[in-house]
């Protein structure tokens, strides 16, 4: 019997909420919003919170592989930022499936750089991803002149494709038809979540059900065992730098083809959000701990509170000061937790029961 | 019974540690003289460069000016790096939220706005010192959601506006001619405070009980608290020494600005971490002086100006003209980020040929 199943059935309780607690402050969150700001509870502001967390998803998903490994990568968000700005600049010479190709390409290569410094010139992740963070930026704000690039022509098509229903005419909602079931047709199930949500489940299922997938965890909860046990630690590390950079780019590629614009500001903004979504979503900054899925519940919940704000009036200086609230009082609520859990499995109330069994 | 005869030789001891030996005269070199080899090759550039504009007294005085700023929030950062903490994300903030109070406070005077100003930085250092010294949480993210906090926080306050001291009044205007006061016939204030904070901060750090408290925690934090030390105690002092540092950094920044705002000191913390670890103090902790952070100021100093006074003249090879080139803001950082990682690799290497890589 683990301490953990035992004790009273208030301590279980608090160790099943402790376990679903990303789901809870997301379910939190929208019934507070849901109760007190106007139209928050409606169809299509529910497809704007799925829309604008689908937006850093992608980069989340990288850092939270990143985290997992046991490193940092503060380069997801100029990853986005070059995959906007290439998709965009090369789109008119290559076509849109050349030019993604190569936006998620040159992510791939910023992240084999980062991998490679960090596992083979050993220096550290921050230090490393904080210089490629520069010297990517840099480099778009010179390839856009210091400015957006728009979509070639001003073609507003493929942004339209992305944006709008996925099951075409078909299932189309009737004119006036305005319910829950021609929202979900019409807003919510486009092929841009698609993608997003294409990429949340492919992580899931390889991180949880594959050894590749499990070798991350083991590698981030002790590099030495990893070692020993045979797996090939640099590999791994390369693989996640890579792979964050890669989605993050392909990531931000998707944004500025569904905004018909690349932008300097989209990974400068959305760091923040992702390093806040991911802790909150229960990701270890010490590695091996936590799941691509809480980082996308937290990356709704985060999302969801700054739309309900907005809902209620409130300006971006009270979204800003609310998600740095929620992450500040996550990780009080974390070291709090630790605290009192070590204190319980101190007492050891059931080793006691077995050494006087063992006693008597 | 006797004892068996000894058959056995025995085998020499082995060394005390099993350090290799720093044979590799050109890693020890490396290892004494760190940032200012670099600090001496740009010295050597920059006349090659501009001879008529390097080396005139302007041009370096400017060239210091520049940085002095960062170089007083990077007095402060040394000692939280040096304890293992990295840096303090909230370091905009801690800038933005002293130069605001500042300007607010100048209706008391010009003496209680400066003490309202550091009062006001120096509160948030406590907090985080509270929480990461005390509650051991995790100091990027917990300053991060300060910095978030703050900047926001600071929006609400004044409701998205800025805040501009009253040049009518004379504590006015004694905070607007803050930066450009006269000393010695120059404008040397920011670089007094710079040369001043690097003494207090060398002093503290390499000469008294306190820094060498700091130097066991930052190497060791479980030997530390072992051997008795408060070892929360120490890490929560260097997030207050950070935040009074930023926060004199702050006050001159606003009275740059001529105005207090949110945006003010963005991008400082990365900055200074950035002149920290160059100068050699790596983010193991316990590692660097005070010295060489100086050291790492002045080659980002020197950097940036010898970019901005290089001119590419005209080139013609075969069938191709190019005109004359000059290295513009985006291309600085592009090649101060490439410095940075190849700096801090250099050194990595060499602590680790030496066998005295902890990290």
């Amino acid at each position: 019997m683990t301490p953990d199943g035992a004790g009273s059935f208030l301590w279980r309780s608090l160790l099943l909420a402790h376990r679903w607690r990303v789901w809870i402050l997301c379910a939190a969150i929208f019934g507070v919003m849901g109760a007190v700001a106007p139209h928050f509870a409606e169809p299509g502001n529910f497809a704007n919170i799925v829309k604008g967390a689908g937006t850093a998803l992608p980069a989340a998903i990288g850092f939270t592989l990143v985290l997992l490994a046991g490193q940092l990568d503060l380069s997801v968000g100029s990853a986005m930022t070059m995959g906007g700005m290439l998709v965009m600049g090369l789109a008119p010479r290559l076509g849109w499936a050349g030019a993604l190709a190569v936006a998620a390409a040159a992510g791939c290569a910023q992240g084999l750089a980062n991998g490679l410094l960090v596992s083979k010139a050993k220096i550290n992740s921050f230090i490393v991803t904080l210089g490629t963070m520069l010297i990517v930026y840099n480099a778009m704000a010179i390839y856009s002149h210091g400015g957006t690039i728009p979509a070639p022509k001003g073609d507003f098509t493929l942004s339209d494709w992305l944006q709008g229903p996925v099951v075409g005419p078909v299932f189309a909602p009737r004119p006036g038809q305005s319910g829950w079931a021609g929202a979900w047709l019409t807003l919510w199930l486009t092929p841009r979540n698609f993608v997003a949500i294409a990429l949340l489940a492919a992580a899931w299922v390889v991180l949880r059900l594959t050894p590749v997938g499990r070798g991350f965890y083991l590698l981030g909860g002790n590099r030495q065992t990893a070692w020993y046990s045979g797996l090939s630690v640099d590999g791994y590390i390369i693989g996640a730098f890579v792979i964050s950079a890669g989605v993050s780019a392909f990531g931000g590629a998707m944004v500025a083809m569904s905004e018909a614009a690349g932008s300097l500001e989209v990974g400068d903004r959305s760091l923040m959000t992702i390093v806040a979504a991911v802790i909150i979503g229960g990701t270890s900054m010490e590695g091996g701990k936590g799941s691509v899925v809480g980082s996308a519940v937290a990356l709704v919940a985060l999302t969801a509170l700054t739309n309900g704000l907005d809902c209620l009036g409130a300006g971006y200086e009270v979204n800003l000061m609310s998600s740095g609230l929620v992450l500040a009082l996550v990780i009080l609520y974390d070291a709090i937790w630790l605290h009192v859990r070590r204190r319980k499995l101190g007492q050891r109330k059931d080793l006691l029961a077995e050494l006087t069994r063992s006693i008597s | 019974m006797t004892e068996p005869p000894m058959i056995h030789t025995v085998p020499p001891p082995p060394p005390p540690d099993g350090r290799m030996p720093a044979s590799n005269r050109f890693v020890g070199v490396l290892n004494v003289l760190g940032v200012y080899i670099l600090v001496a090759a740009l010295f050597a550039i920059g006349p090659l460069v501009s001879p008529a504009k390097f080396l005139t007294e302007l041009n370096l005085l400017s060239a210091l000016q520049s940085v002095a700023l960062m170089g007083i929030v990077a007095m402060g950062v040394a000692f939280i790096t040096y304890s293992r903490h990295y840096v303090d994300l909230s370091i905009p903030g801690i800038m933005a939220i002293s130069g605001v109070v500042a300007v607010w406070a100048l209706k008391f005077g010009f003496a209680a706005s400066m003490l309202a100003g550091l009062a006001a930085g120096a509160a948030v250092g406590v907090v985080n010192g509270l929480v990461v010294g005390y509650l051991r949480l995790n100091p990027i993210i917990w300053t991060l959601a300060v910095a978030s906090v703050l900047s926001g926080l600071i929006r609400w306050v004044y409701s998205g506006q800025q805040l501009y001291p009253d040049e009518r009044t004379s504590a006015g205007w004694e905070f607007l001619n803050l930066y450009n006061c006269q000393i010695l016939g120059k404008p040397l204030l920011p670089a007094i405070v710079l040369v001043v904070a690097a003494v207090a901060a060398h002093l503290l750090m390499h000469h008294t009980a306190y820094g060498a408290s700091l130097k066991l925690t930052g190497s060791n934090y479980e030997a530390a608290r072992l051997s008795g030390i408060p070892v929360r105690r120490v890490v929560g002092l260097t997030f207050v020494i950070s935040s009074v540092t930023s926060a004199a950094a702050g006050i001159l920044l606003t009275s740059f600005n001529k105005v207090g705002a949110e945006y003010v000191g963005k991008g400082y913390d990365f900055m200074a971490v950035t002149a920290v670890v160059l100068g050699g103090m790596t983010l193991a902790g316990g590692r660097g002086n005070v010295i060489g952070v100086l050291g790492g100021v002045i080659a980002i100093a020197l950097m940036t100006n010898v970019m901005s006074l290089m001119r590419i003249p005209p080139l013609h090879i075969g069938p191709w003209a190019f005109g004359e080139i000059t290295i513009g803001t985006f291309w600085q950082n592009i090649i101060q980020g490439a410095i940075f990682i190849l700096v801090v690799g250099i050194n990595s290497l060499s602590l680790r040929k030496a066998g005295r890589d902890d990290s």
